[in-house]
C-alpha cells in the first residue's frame, strides 16, 4: 500500500515535472536578462539605461540588470552585444557612435549587425554662448565669423562625434570657418563655456538645460525641425536663419545580436516597449530634457540608414571619412 | 548661506539613527571596496546606485558618500600591508607605508592614515559646507591652459618620488606619457597605436595599468624572494599613533588638507593629484627630505589627508554647476539624476533641502570612519602575518578579478599581466613605479589641454604666461622643480 502510494507520488511527480519542464521551454524569459551599456556608469547613456530598466520586473517578470563594458568609443560594448550568443538574454544599448565606426573606419561594427529593438531617444544638437556674450543670435556669429574666418572658437565634445558634426555640417554649407577646440564629453565643454574660455559650444540641447534654466548661457538655436518643449523661446535652426534639411541627431537604442528567435524577439520588443512607457521612466527623461521618439524595429532601421547617408558628407567635410569597404 | 536652516539640517541628519545606519553601511562598504585591489570607489558606488532606489534619495545619498570616503581612506590599507594602493588616489600612500610595515610598524601606519585623512575629510567637508558657490567661481576660471600648467605642476613632482636617480624616475614618467597616447584620439577623431584593434580603441584602462604596476610587480618579486628572505614575523602594535606623533604632523596634514581639498575642486582633477601633490610638497619643504621613502609616518599623513581632503573638494563643482570633480562624483551625479536631482547651479538653490544634509553627512562619514578605522587597523594589520606562501596567491587572484571586474574583460586582464612584467623588469633594475602612474594620471590632461589650448591661441605658446593662474603655476612648478632638486640632492649627499 505505501509502495503503492509512493509509486503514484513519484509517478505525478515526474509529470509535474514533465510538465512544468515544457512550460519553461516555451516561456521566454526565466532568468534575468543583461542589458550592456557601452558606456561608463554615471554617464548619460548609463543612466538612462538604469532608469529605462528600473521596473522591467514588472514587464518582464525578471530583473533586467545594466553592465558596464566600456571602452573603445564604446565600440566595446556595442562590439560584445553583436558577437554575444543569440539567446535574447543579452541586449544592449546602442549609441550614435554605431553611425560612425565603420566611416571613420575605427571598427566595422554597424546596425546590421544586430537585430534592431527600437530606438529610445533622438536628441538635436544646440549652439549657446555664454550669458554675458556679446552675440544675439546665431546670424551675428555667423555674420563674424565669415568676416573673420576661423577666429571664432566653437566648442565641442570630441572630433568625429555628433555635436561636432552637427556643426561643422552647418558651417559647410553656409561657407563658414570656425576655430574647432574638442572637448572630453559634454561636461568640460559647458564648464568652459561659462567659464568664457571658448565663444560658442555646441552640445545636445538637454545637457545645457540646468545651465539655461538658472541663467548663465544663452542659447542661439536648436538644429531641429520643431522647437523644443522645454525651450519654447529658442529657435529652430531654419528659424535662425539656416534652414537644415538634414540635421544630425545623437540618438539611443536597444539592439539584440543578430539570429534571436523571432518569439523572443517578440517578448523584448514588447516588454522595452512597456518600459519606454513606463510613467516614471516618462517623468525623468521629461525632467531631463530627453526627447523620447520611439521607432519600431523597421523604423529604427530606416532611421539608421538615412542617418548614415547625412553622417557621409559630414564627416568628409572634416576629413574624417575613412570608410571600411 | 542659511545658517539656521544649516544649523536644522544638520540637526535631523545627525540625530536620526537611521541615517547613521546608512552612512555607516556605506562606509564599511567602501573601506572594503576600497582596500580591495580593482575595486575602487567609483565601482563600489555605480555597483550600490540600484540598492539606494527604494531609499529617499538624502539617505540613498548618505549611503553612497560613505562609500566615496570609505573608499577613498581604505585604499591606504593595502596600499601600506601589501604595497599595492587598493585605488589610484592610495599610490602616493604607499611610498612610505609600505617601508613603514616592513619596519613591524604597519598597524601605527594606518592609525596614522585613519586620523589624517580624519583631519583631511573634515577639512575638506567643512571647506564645501561653507565656502561651495565660491570656491566653484574660481573652478571656473580653468581654461585649457590652466589645466595644462597645473598638469606640469603635478609631473614636476617625479622629482620628489623619483627615490634614488631622477633620470631613471624621468624615463619611467615618459614611458607612462607614451602609454597614455595609446588609443582613439578625441581632438583628431584618430585612432593611435591601436593596430587595428577594437580593445584597444580606448587605450590602457587605468585600473588594469595600476594592478599591472603595483600588484602583479608585487607578486612576482614576492614569487622571487619567498624562497631567499625570511619572513618577518611583525607584531602589531600600538595602532593609535600618539600624540606627539600626530603634534609632529599636524601641520603638514593641514596643509594637505586644504591644498587637496583646492585640488579637488576643480572639475576634472581628483583625489589621486591630490595626494601626489601633498606628498610632494610635504617632502619638498620637510626639514629632513632624505627620510621621505624610507618609512616616516609624514610620508602616510600627507597623502591621505590630501586624498580624503580632495572628496569634499570634488563634491562641489558636481553640485555647484553640474560638472563632476572625479570619477567617483560623476556616478554620484548620475545617482543624483536618478533620483529625480538635476545638480547645477538651480540644485543649490532651490534643493537646499538635499544639499544641506549631503553636506552634514559628509562631516558624520568622518566621524565614522574614524570609529571604524581605528577600531579595525588592529585586525587588518594582522594580515601582514599570514603567510607569504598563502597571501602570494590570494593577491594574484585579487589581481586577475580586478582587472576583469572593471568592465569585464579579459583584454584587461592581459594588459595587466602585461604590464605587471614590465614593472616587475623595470623595479628590478630600479626604474621607480609611481612616475609612471604620475604619468597615467596627468598624461592625458597634459596633452589633451596642451592642444586645445594651441588651438584656441591659434598656435600661441605665450597664452600660457600671458594668463595669471597658468603663469602662477608653470612658474611655481619651476621654482619647485628646482629647490627640490637641490634640496633632495644635498640631503643625499650629507646621508652619503
Amino acid at each position: 500500500m505505501l509502495k503503492k502510494i509512493g509509486l503514484m507520488f513519484t509517478v505525478a511527480a515526474v509529470m509535474i515535472g514533465f510538465t512544468v519542464t515544457n512550460g519553461i521551454a516555451a516561456k521566454f524569459p526565466t532568468k534575468d536578462i543583461t542589458l550592456i551599456c557601452p558606456w561608463s556608469a554615471g554617464g548619460g547613456t548609463d543612466t538612462i539605461a538604469r532608469a529605462l530598466v528600473k521596473n522591467a520586473k514588472k514587464y518582464f517578470g525578471v530583473n533586467v540588470n545594466v553592465v558596464n563594458k566600456t571602452g573603445g568609443m564604446g565600440a566595446v560594448g556595442m562590439g560584445s552585444v553583436a558577437t554575444a550568443r543569440p539567446d535574447g538574454y543579452i541586449v544592449g544599448m546602442i549609441t550614435f557612435q554605431l553611425s560612425t565606426f565603420r566611416l571613420m573606419g575605427l571598427a566595422d561594427l554597424s546596425y546590421r549587425d544586430y537585430s534592431l529593438i527600437q530606438l529610445v531617444n533622438r536628441s538635436p544638437a544646440s549652439m549657446s554662448v555664454d550669458a554675458e556674450s556679446r552675440w544675439q543670435t546665431l546670424k551675428q556669429v555667423m555674420d563674424y565669423a565669415k568676416e573673420n574666418p576661423g577666429i571664432v572658437t566653437v566648442g565641442h565634445s570630441g572630433a568625429g562625434g555628433g555635436w561636432h558634426l552637427a556643426i561643422a555640417s552647418i558651417a559647410t554649407v553656409n561657407k563658414v570657418k570656425f576655430n574647432y577646440v574638442p572637448f572630453d564629453g559634454a561636461a568640460p565643454t559647458r564648464t568652459a563655456l561659462i567659464g568664457g574660455h571658448i565663444d560658442l559650444a555646441t552640445t545636445g540641447i538637454d545637457e545645457v538645460l540646468e545651465l539655461y534654466k538658472a541663467g548663465m548661457l544663452r542659447i542661439l538655436a536648436v538644429n531641429a525641425f520643431e522647437r523644443h518643449p522645454l525651450f519654447p523661446e529658442v529657435p529652430t535652426i531654419a528659424e535662425a536663419g539656416f534652414p537644415n534639411p538634414s540635421p544630425i541627431f545623437d540618438w539611443r537604442g536597444l539592439g539584440a545580436p543578430e539570429g534571436v528567435p523571432e518569439d523572443r524577439m517578440e517578448v523584448l520588443i514588447k516588454g522595452f516597449k512597456q518600459c519606454f512607457e513606463d510613467p516614471e521612466f516618462v517623468k525623468l527623461a521629461d525632467q531631463l530634457g530627453l526627447p523620447l521618439v520611439y521607432k519600431d524595429p523597421e523604423g529604427f532601421e530606416e532611421f539608421l540608414a538615412g542617418m548614415e547617408e547625412t553622417l557621409e558628407p559630414a564627416l568628409e567635410s572634416v576629413g574624417l571619412l575613412k570608410p571600411i569597404e | 548661506m542659511d545658517f539656521g536652516f544649516l544649523y536644522h539640517a544638520f540637526g535631523t541628519v545627525m540625530l536620526n539613527p537611521m541615517n547613521f545606519f546608512f552612512v555607516f553601511i556605506g562606509l564599511t562598504a567602501g573601506i572594503m571596496v576600497g582596500a580591495l585591489p580593482g575595486l575602487t570607489a567609483t565601482m563600489g558606488c555605480a555597483l550600490l546606485i540600484p540598492f539606494t532606489f527604494g531609499l529617499p534619495p538624502v539617505q540613498g545619498l548618505l549611503m553612497l558618500l560613505g562609500i566615496f570616503c570609505g573608499g577613498i581612506y581604505g585604499g591606504s590599507i593595502s596600499a601600506i600591508l601589501i604595497r599595492i594602493p587598493g585605488t589610484p588616489s592610495a599610490a602616493a600612500t604607499l611610498l612610505d607605508g609600505y617601508p613603514l610595515c616592513q619596519k613591524g610598524m604597519g598597524g601605527k601606519a594606518i592609525g596614522m592614515s585613519t586620523v589624517a585623512s580624519f583631519m583631511g575629510g573634515t577639512t575638506g567637508a567643512l571647506v564645501m559646507t561653507f565656502l561651495s558657490p565660491q570656491i566653484a567661481r574660481v573652478g571656473l576660471r580653468f581654461g585649457p591652459p590652466e589645466f595644462f600648467a597645473l598638469a606640469i605642476f603635478g609631473l614636476g613632482m617625479i622629482i620628489t618620488i623619483s627615490g634614488r636617480s631622477l633620470l631613471k624616475g624621468i624615463i619611467s614618467c615618459l614611458f607612462g606619457l607614451l602609454i597614455t597616447t595609446i588609443g582613439f584620439d578625441p581632438l583628431s577623431g584618430v585612432p593611435r597605436f591601436t593596430f587595428g584593434s577594437r580593445d584597444l580603441l580606448g587605450g590602457v584602462t587605468f585600473i588594469p595599468a595600476l594592478i599591472g604596476l603595483f600588484g602583479y610587480a608585487q607578486v612576482f618579486r614576492n614569487i622571487e624572494k619567498m624562497q631567499i628572505v625570511p619572513a618577518v614575523k611583525a607584531k602589531v602594535e600600538n595602532i593609535l599613533p600618539t600624540l606627539k606623533e600626530i603634534r609632529s604632523v599636524l601641520k603638514t596634514i593641514f596643509k594637505s588638507a586644504l591644498m587637496g581639498t583646492f585640488i579637488g575642486s576643480i572639475p576634472g582633477t581628483g583625489c589621486d593629484i591630490a595626494a601626489f601633490v601633498a606628498y610632494g610638497e610635504a617632502k619638498r619643504t620637510s626639514k629632513h627630505p632624505e627620510k621621505f621613502g624610507t618609512g616616516i609616518l609624514e610620508g602616510v599623513a600627507a597623502p591621505e589627508a590630501a586624498n580624503n581632503g580632495a572628496t569634499g573638494g570634488a563634491m562641489i563643482p558636481m553640485l555647484t554647476l553640474g560638472v563632476p570633480g572625479d570619477a567617483v562624483t560623476a556616478v554620484l551625479l548620475g545617482a543624483l539624476t536618478l533620483h529625480g536631482l538635476q545638480p547645477g547651479p538651480l540644485l543649490f538653490r532651490d534643493h537646499l533641502d538635499v544639499i544641506y544634509p549631503i553636506f552634514a553627512g559628509m562631516i558624520m562619514a568622518q566621524f565614522i570612519l574614524l570609529i571604524v578605522g581605528l577600531s579595525g587597523a588592529k585586525f587588518f594589520a594582522k594580515t601582514i602575518n599570514i603567510d607569504r606562501k598563502i597571501l602570494t596567491p590570494i593577491i594574484f587572484f585579487l589581481c586577475v578579478v580586478g582587472s576583469y571586474a572593471m568592465r569585464f574583460s579579459f583584454f584587461d586582464v592581459g594588459v595587466s599581466m602585461i604590464i605587471g612584467i614590465i614593472a616587475y623588469f623595470m623595479e628590478y633594475y630600479e626604474y621607480p613605479a609611481s612616475p609612471i602612474l604620475l604619468a597615467l594620471i596627468l598624461g592625458p590632461m597634459a596633452e589633451g589641454n596642451l592642444r586645445r589650448s594651441l588651438i584656441i591661441s591659434r598656435g600661441d605658446p605665450l597664452t600660457f604666461f600671458k594668463r595669471p593662474i597658468s603663469a602662477t603655476f608653470i612658474v611655481m612648478a619651476i621654482i619647485i622643480m628646482i629647490t627640490s632638486y637641490y634640496r633632495i640632492k644635498k640631503a643625499m649627499e650629507k646621508e652619503a
